[in-house]
């Protein structure tokens, strides 16, 4: 369950959570749903004068269309490009000047469909015109202005991301000025103007070549997923393949934000020193001009059966690290505690038999963590180990040791000691979100928009507490299994030219 | 060493008591309808804000125990948990220079190797089985025991805390840990480019010599004690040196008559700490370059030497480094990512520190073409700030943005006892956040001007770029400065040789001798002049299981040359350097390869066996059967004698690697055969890292059959 998000290491916070604490808290919450299907869930917390607000759209990269891999996170970047009023000199001369940036790139797109046809030095004409399209529309532009209004009134923690599940959009202000959150918040998806969207493309390839190009665990992770996902989107990386970013055009993010920025696939939560009433009330104000608009469609794409294991291997002239990754049912399986019991039991905190076995005892991995939910959770996804094995050891020794742990995991239930410490540390969790504003309103968003529910907050602990020893050793023999097995790891490229093979002398 | 400070410790880059209001201004466009349903969208100008709600800033109790550690105490009702953290005057300012990395590892060893009672598995369990936890750290210039607490749980966790403090056992099981957790740190920091630009930059900004600049190596490591971290532990971890804040659902007079109960037999004590080492001024401005191939982007660093937080001009240089390049409405931002495109991640900031001097820094990282189009773009607009004022539509962004979030410095209980316990440490007065919001109110552009031209000296910046020249387009140098080359090389753990007194340096010389004996004589030996020998080398299956069929000529002195044929590598070396080549390519021996052939040559048979005859050798016998030969060079070589015969029968010695220490190797001698007087081994077992590696046949064996030098010379 991807929203739970327990902590691999969970090593600080000890807290107990008193059996009434569900009904304490819900005293504090206030929730209510627009006409549009606009839901809030609005949480008091008084400590102090801020408040924090997260925005949760059920929309991301998995939503992609084919060929636009990428565009969700594009249409995140636009998100903060501001509005017909906020981010312009003059908006009807912008106007007019982005379409006709979008004109000639039509013209260009028209002219390179011709494939081996297409006149080359038309081409280059086109290129030259639509370079200047785009930079005589930049004269219009008041720079990050929309960026700029919210940081200039205090707003911190200001971010925006995308995941292969959803778009999320966050940042937490003093709590007088709520209403500009308001306000911008509505305006900018009432009115969004894609303005920069070319140089911005720019922009988001760099944060690829940043996050995945430059990075090893980046490319061991995007070929992890190309390679257990054959048919399904979660196989694309969120941030789109560069072949594709690179061809994105304005119309694409127009059409992505048309058919899922609707209001009811978005959920607004708001945590802090904030009156319920008037939060609903400029919510109502604020918010009600937003259209209502149909759903968009599910996902239908599903994943074939795994034909057999799998492995993957991405050259790297970096140390070694190895992902092995199991399939595994989306979040709204019933056996989807037991995974993060699962998950817990293998690798929380010391006691973590990962840690003890691999990294304290062996002592041939530095690393030895799992995740429960990989890397997204509303469709069937992955049951991930990551191990980064020590020096002088290799993948391959910390492939057996992971093997041979599974193993005797399958062989022999859990002790009752060790689900109790599981269930503690579970209702740990709990409380130690309750302490921070925006760490709570994205559980609240998040709960609510993957379950309907923002308890689950809570009952989820529930779920958690009746997992037995009996159900984790069933799914564990259901689902580490070989054939539903992806392994990817990082090795060094084949050496050119080193001087004999074996080390050593001989007299 | 650069290390993130010790936990709660908050650099308060911002941060203020209550705000004035601050009220939207009037709206100049023509008012939009009333209702927004109308068509004209409402506009964020005509907000009007009321008054921010004033923060009550909590009481925190200060108290010095009798034994003279310090107490704060604050209570937080909201949830029923307990926090604690000790924060100890330490650092690893403070490692010896032949020991870097003792600070660190004493830190993690606290708590992993348990306490006198309990070993670290027995803490883990009992800690987890309630969902509390002790930690400890030590950092660049602070060090910690914390622990964190459900309410009801106090009194056990408060105990486990106590003995974690006071009473660690360093376990040795541990501390061999630890060194692997370090050594494999070690071996991955070249991995990220990102961690590779900012390493390079802080240590060439603060000196690679210094305290503040040098980083640990495999050597400084592994070269730490038991009794190390024991004395290094015993020296600053004392009452009188540590301050120690809980927070959190306690009661006051409660909770200090607990801890004095708990500490009241822990009345060690030692004499005051020294001061920290102090900062240099800068020592190597320039421009360097780190070559990554692995990347398509340039990770950079520019920038210089910078200050502390109480320097009368932080508060402008932190307005001037937010105006660089502070966030969206920043110089740069605008510049290189949004109107270039240039860059995802770039930024400036003046990083002050508490007590030595930060840095001002601008970071980012562009792809491999625009790597000097974006230098450039960044040297004009550091030029920019320091010739012209800003704008006042600037400084007034600025200025809101640092003040309207002070509010967040103060939203938790936690923030404001950490940055108590932060100014009592650093000898801050306890106002100093509010003094710094006034002097942030005062800021004028002129100010800004000001420090820019007295603060930057761009002639003088540290560059650092980590990136891939071959696709810069333009060379780095093309921007004027000359560049040098960093060298990300991890260096090589150097065994060491063991010391000899005369009388074993006597008997390594008799035992070499009976060797020599043994396998016909030093006269034979000495004979030889040259060779060609050629093998098959059987791998083991587990290391890939191939047959390698290889000939090796050699002419003395250290001329030699050898040639494989799957896969087809041939290398030559003079003793000094050499060339490798495979059908994909060739080029010179460097690095390890030349090591490794280096080694080869030291443990040649025919000079090893008569190495009291070569200038440079050490001969000292270890035991009556063994005799370990090394070089002015640092080459190290262990010969074992067989008792009866006295043929040598096993050679031990180490391989440099890549990454990583270098591997033991243990070569197995037997089947030794007559060649021209000399008996010589036709059969060599390999085993590397203490496994079964390979086994060598002599298939053919020539000596002084007059080979020349060219032929050793001439390329495939």
């Amino acid at each position: 369950m991807r929203a739970l998000r327990l902590c691999a290491i969970l090593l600080t916070a000890a807290i107990c959570l008193p059996s009434q604490d569900l009904k304490e808290f819900e005293k504090k919450v206030t929730e209510f749903t627009l006409a549009n299907g606009l839901h809030f869930i609005v949480a008091e917390r008084h400590e102090a004068p801020v408040v924090s607000f997260h925005t949760y759209v059920n929309a991301g990269s998995v939503d992609d269309p084919s060929g636009e891999t990428g565009i969700a996170h594009m249409f995140e970047h636009m998100a903060f490009k501001g509005t017909e009023t906020i981010g312009t000199v003059d908006w009807p001369s912008e106007k007019k000047a982005l379409d006709a940036i979008e004109e000639v790139y039509d013209r260009l797109d028209a002219e390179r469909n011709k494939g081996p046809k297409a006149d080359t030095t038309r081409i280059g004409v086109l290129q030259a015109q639509l370079q200047m399209a785009i930079d005589s529309a930049e004269a219009y532009v008041e720079p990050n202005e929309y960026l700029r209004v919210i940081e200039t009134n205090g707003g911190s923690g200001v971010n925006a991301g995308t995941s292969l599940d959803s778009t999320e959009y966050y940042y937490s202000l003093p709590s007088n000025r709520i209403e500009l959150w308001f306000l911008m918040e509505s305006q900018r998806f009432l009115h969004p103007v894609f303005r920069e969207f070319y140089k911005e493309r720019d922009v988001v390839l760099e944060e690829y070549r940043m996050r995945v190009e430059s990075d090893p665990e980046g490319k061991l992770t995007q070929d992890l997923l190309a390679t257990a996902f054959a048919a399904h989107p979660y196989r694309n990386p969120s941030g789109g393949w560069p072949s594709d970013i690179v061809n994105l055009r304005r119309a694409d993010a127009k059409a992505f934000f048309d058919e899922y920025y609707v209001p009811a696939n978005i959920t607004m939560a708001i945590v802090g020193d904030v009156n319920p009433a008037d939060a609903k009330r400029m919510a109502e104000r604020y918010f009600t001009p937003l259209p209502a608009r149909p759903l968009p469609p599910l996902l239908h794409t599903v994943e074939p059966p795994q034909p057999g294991p799998k492995t993957a291997v991405v050259d790297s002239p970096t140390q070694p690290m190895v992902a092995i990754a199991y399939k595994r049912p989306d979040q709204y399986s019933k056996d989807d505690p037991v995974f993060d019991v699962i998950s817990l039991i293998l690798s929380s905190g010391r006691t973590g038999l990962l840690y003890k076995d691999l990294v304290q005892e062996k002592k041939i991995a530095l690393v030895a963590q799992a995740s429960a939910t990989f890397a997204g959770g509303r469709y069937p996804n992955l049951f991930v180990f990551f191990l980064a094995p020590s020096v002088g050891h290799t993948v391959d020794e910390d492939l057996k040791a992971l093997d041979d742990l599974l193993g005797r995991f399958k062989a022999r239930k859990v002790d009752a000691e060790t689900l109790a410490r599981v269930r503690s540390k579970a209702r740990a969790e709990v409380i130690r979100r309750l302490d921070n504003n925006a760490g709570l309103a994205e559980m609240l968003a998040t709960y609510y928009a993957s379950y309907g529910d923002w308890r689950k907050l809570f009952t989820s602990i529930d779920d958690l507490n009746r997992v037995t020893a009996d159900d984790v050793q069933r799914v564990a023999r259901q689902y580490f299994v070989l054939p539903s097995r992806t392994v990817a790891y990082l090795a060094q490229p084949g050496p050119v030219g080193t001087p004999a093979g074996a080390p050593g002398g001989r007299p | 060493m650069k290390k993130t400070l010790v936990t709660l410790l908050i650099a308060a880059a911002s941060a203020a008591a209550q705000l004035p209001p601050v009220s939207a201004p009037p709206h100049k466009r023509a008012a939009g309808a009333a209702r927004p349903a109308a068509a004209a969208a409402p506009s964020y100008q005509d907000l009007k804000f009321p008054p921010l709600r004033p923060i009550q800033i909590p009481k925190v109790a200060a108290f010095t125990l009798p034994n003279g550690m310090k107490l704060y105490l604050l209570e937080d009702h909201e949830l029923p948990i307990i926090h604690g953290v000790a924060q100890v005057r330490t650092g690893n300012l403070f490692d010896p220079a032949d020991k870097i990395g003792l600070a660190t590892m004493t830190g993690m060893v606290i708590r992993t190797g348990g306490t006198r009672t309990k070993t670290g598995e027995q803490l883990d369990e009992q800690l987890e089985n309630i969902a509390a936890s002790v930690e400890s750290d030590i950092g660049e210039s602070g060090g910690s025991v914390s622990f964190s607490a459900l309410k009801e749980n106090t009194d056990e966790v408060l105990g486990v805390f106590k003995d974690v403090l006071t009473a660690p056992e360093f376990r040795p099981d541990k501390i061999t840990l630890a060194k692997t957790q370090l050594n494999g740190g070690i071996a991955r920091r070249n991995d990220d480019a990102r961690g590779v630009a900012e390493r390079e930059f802080a240590d060439i900004v603060y000196g690679k010599d210094t305290p503040y600049g040098w980083d640990m190596e495999y050597a400084t490591v592994n070269r730490i004690t038991r009794a190390d971290l024991q004395d290094f532990y015993k020296r600053y971890f004392f009452p009188a040196n540590i301050e120690l804040g809980v927070w959190g659902d306690l009661d006051t007079a409660g909770m200090k008559a607990k801890i004095e109960k708990l500490f009241s037999d822990w009345a060690v004590e030692q004499p005051p700490v020294p001061e920290f080492p102090k900062a240099g001024g800068q020592t190597a401005p320039g421009t360097y370059l780190a070559v990554k191939k692995d990347v398509t982007q340039t990770f950079f660093s520019i920038g210089q030497l910078g200050g502390e937080f109480k320097d009368k001009d932080y508060p402008a240089l932190v307005i001037m480094a937010d105006i660089l390049g502070g966030g969206f409405r920043s110089r740069l931002v605008e510049r290189v990512r949004t109107k270039m495109g240039n860059a995802y991640d770039i930024g400036a900031g003046w990083d002050a520190n508490y007590d030595h001097p930060g840095w001002f820094e601008i970071s980012g990282g562009t792809k491999s073409l625009s790597t000097v189009e974006t230098f450039q773009a960044i040297q004009e607009e550091v030029d920019r700030i320091r010739t012209s004022e800003v704008t006042e539509e600037e400084l007034k962004t600025a200025k809101d943005t640092a003040l309207n979030s002070l509010v967040f410095a103060y939203d938790t209980r936690a923030k404001t006892l950490a940055r108590m316990l932060t100014y009592e440490y650093y000898g801050y007065p306890p106002d100093f956040i509010e003094q710094y919001q006034k002097a942030l109110e005062a800021v004028t552009r002129a100010d800004v001007l000001r420090v820019a031209k007295e603060h930057l000296n761009p002639a003088a910046f540290t560059t650092v770029a980590v990136g891939n020249p071959d696709d810069f387009g333009r060379p780095l140098d093309s921007l004027g400065a000359p560049v040098h080359m960093i060298d990300l090389t991890i260096p090589q753990e150097t065994p060491e040789a063991a010391k000899g007194d005369a009388a074993s340096l006597e008997k390594g010389k008799r035992l070499l001798a009976r060797a020599q004996q043994a396998v016909g004589g030093a006269g034979p030996l000495a004979a030889v002049k040259d060779y060609i020998r050629s093998y098959d080398l059987q791998v083991e299956p587990s290391a890939g299981g191939m047959l390698m069929k290889e000939t090796d000529r050699w002419i003395a002195p250290t001329y030699f040359r050898q040639d494989i044929a799957l896969p087809k590598i041939s290398v030559f070396c003079d003793g000094k350097a050499g060339w490798f080549a495979t059908p994909q390519g060739s080029g010179p021996l460097a690095g390890v390869q030349l090591k490794q052939v280096q080694g080869d040559l030291f443990r040649l048979y025919f000079r090893l066996l008569l190495s009291d005859r070569i200038a440079g050798r050490t001969v000292n016998a270890l035991d009556d059967n063994t005799v370990e030969i090394s070089d002015t060079g640092g080459a190290i070589a262990r010969l074992e004698l067989n008792a009866e015969t006295g043929l040598p029968q096993r050679l031990l010695y180490e391989v440099a690697r890549a990454s990583g220490p270098p591997i033991p190797n243990e070569e197995v001698w037997a089947d030794f055969q007559e060649i021209a007087g000399v008996k010589v081994p036709r059969k060599i077992t390999i085993a590397q890292g203490g496994r079964k590696f390979a086994e060598v046949k002599l298939t053919g064996c020539k000596v002084n059959s007059g080979i020349q030098l060219q032929e050793l010379q001439k390329r495939p």
